[in-house]
C-alpha cells in the first residue's frame, strides 16, 4: 500500500503534486494536486487549494477543493473554502464554510 | 522515535520542507529542505534542493548542498552534485560525488566567500571547484565575479582595485559568462600602447 505520509512535524510550503494517495498529518501551504486522493488527518492542516481525487478531511483545510470524486468531511473537520465534487458528506460535528457545487 | 514522513515515488514537491521529523524521500523534491531529524533520500529519490538536517543518508540523486549537523552518509547508488558539510561524512563504495566535501564543524561556512573573489566561475550551476583556487593567480579575471551562490557575501570590492592597475590593455575575458548580473565597477582604463623610449612631445599648433 503505497501512500505518502506527511508527518506531524513537517511543514511544506510550496506545491505538492502526487500520483498516489496523500496522507497529511502536518502542514501544507501552497497548492496540492493529488490524483489519487488526500486524507487530512486530525492534526493535519492544509492551507491550499486542493485538486484531485477523493478527499477525506478530519483536520483543517483552508482553500478551495476541487475533487473529481467524493469529499468526506468527518467530525472534527474544519473546512473554509468552496467545494466542488460529485459527492459530499458532512458529518455531524464538522465545521464548514463555503459553497458546495456538485455539478448538478 | 520521531514520526516518519514519506514522500512517495509519485509525489513531487516544489517548495520548502521544514519541520522536526524524519523524512524519507522516494519522489521528487525541489526547493529547500530544512528539518531537524533524519533525511533519507532513497534510490528513487530526486532532490533538487539544499538539504539541512541532523543526519542525511543518500541513496539517490541530489543536486544541492547537504549540510548535516551530525553526519552525512552517501551509500551505494548515491549521486550527489553539491557540497557536503558535516562533522562526519561517510562516502561508501559506489557513491558518486561532485562538489566540496568538508568535514568538521558546520559553522565554518565563511571561508568560501573569500576564495570566490577571482576564482573562475564555472558556467555550470551549483558546482564549485573542489579546492578553492588561489585568488592572486588570476589577475586577468574580470572583476566582480561572485560565485553562483548569490547569498554568500562575495566581495567584489576586493577584486575591483586590481582593475585600474593593469599596465596593458586587458586580455579578452574568458568565454564563460558570469552567472549573476552584478553591477560591474568602472570599466578598466584603456592605456594606449606606447613604443619604448617615446617621449612626450607637445605639438605646437601652427598659428
Amino acid at each position: 500500500m503505497a501512500s505518502t505520509v506527511i508527518g506531524a512535524g513537517i511543514t511544506i510550503e510550496g506545491e505538492v503534486s502526487a500520483d498516489e494517495e496523500l496522507v497529511v498529518q502536518g502542514t501544507i501551504r501552497g497548492k496540492v494536486d493529488a490524483r489519487e486522493g488526500v486524507t487530512v488527518e486530525a492534526g493535519g492542516t492544509i492551507e491550499a487549494d486542493i485538486t484531485g481525487g477523493p478527499l477525506t478531511v478530519a483536520g483543517s483545510v483552508t482553500g478551495n477543493i476541487t475533487s473529481s470524486d467524493r469529499v468526506d468531511l468527518q467530525a472534527g473537520a474544519r473546512v473554509v473554502g468552496n467545494v466542488k465534487a460529485t459527492r459530499i458528506t458532512i458529518a455531524d460535528g464538522a465545521q464548514f464554510k463555503g459553497n458546495v457545487d456538485m455539478d448538478v | 522515535m520521531a514520526r516518519l514522513t514519506v514522500i512517495g515515488r509519485g509525489v513531487r514537491v516544489r517548495g520548502r520542507v521544514t519541520g522536526d521529523a524524519d523524512l524519507t524521500i522516494e519522489g521528487h523534491v525541489e526547493g529547500e529542505i530544512a528539518v531537524s531529524g533524519e533525511v533519507t533520500v532513497e534510490a528513487s529519490g530526486l532532490v533538487g534542493a539544499s538539504v539541512a538536517a541532523h543526519v542525511i543518508v543518500v541513496r539517490g540523486a541530489v543536486r544541492g548542498d547537504l549540510t548535516g549537523e551530525e553526519v552525512v552518509r552517501l551509500e551505494e547508488g548515491a549521486r550527489v552534485v553539491g557540497d557536503l558539510r558535516a562533522p562526519r561524512i561517510a562516502i561508501a563504495k559506489g557513491a558518486l560525488v561532485k562538489g566540496l566535501v568538508q568535514t568538521g564543524s558546520v559553522a565554518a561556512t565563511a571561508p568560501r566567500a573569500k576564495a570566490q573573489a577571482s576564482a573562475p566561475a564555472r558556467p555550470v550551476a551549483a558546482k564549485r571547484p573542489a579546492p578553492p583556487v588561489a585568488a592572486p593567480s588570476r589577475p586577468a579575471a574580470p572583476p566582480a565575479r561572485p560565485a553562483p551562490v548569490a547569498p554568500k557575501a562575495a566581495p567584489p570590492v576586493a577584486a575591483r582595485p586590481a582593475a585600474p592597475a593593469r599596465p596593458a590593455p586587458p586580455p579578452p575575458p574568458p568565454p564563460a559568462p558570469p552567472q549573476q548580473v552584478v553591477a560591474k565597477g568602472p570599466p578598466p582604463p584603456v592605456v594606449p600602447a606606447l613604443k619604448k623610449g617615446a617621449k612626450a612631445a607637445l605639438k605646437k599648433k601652427a598659428t
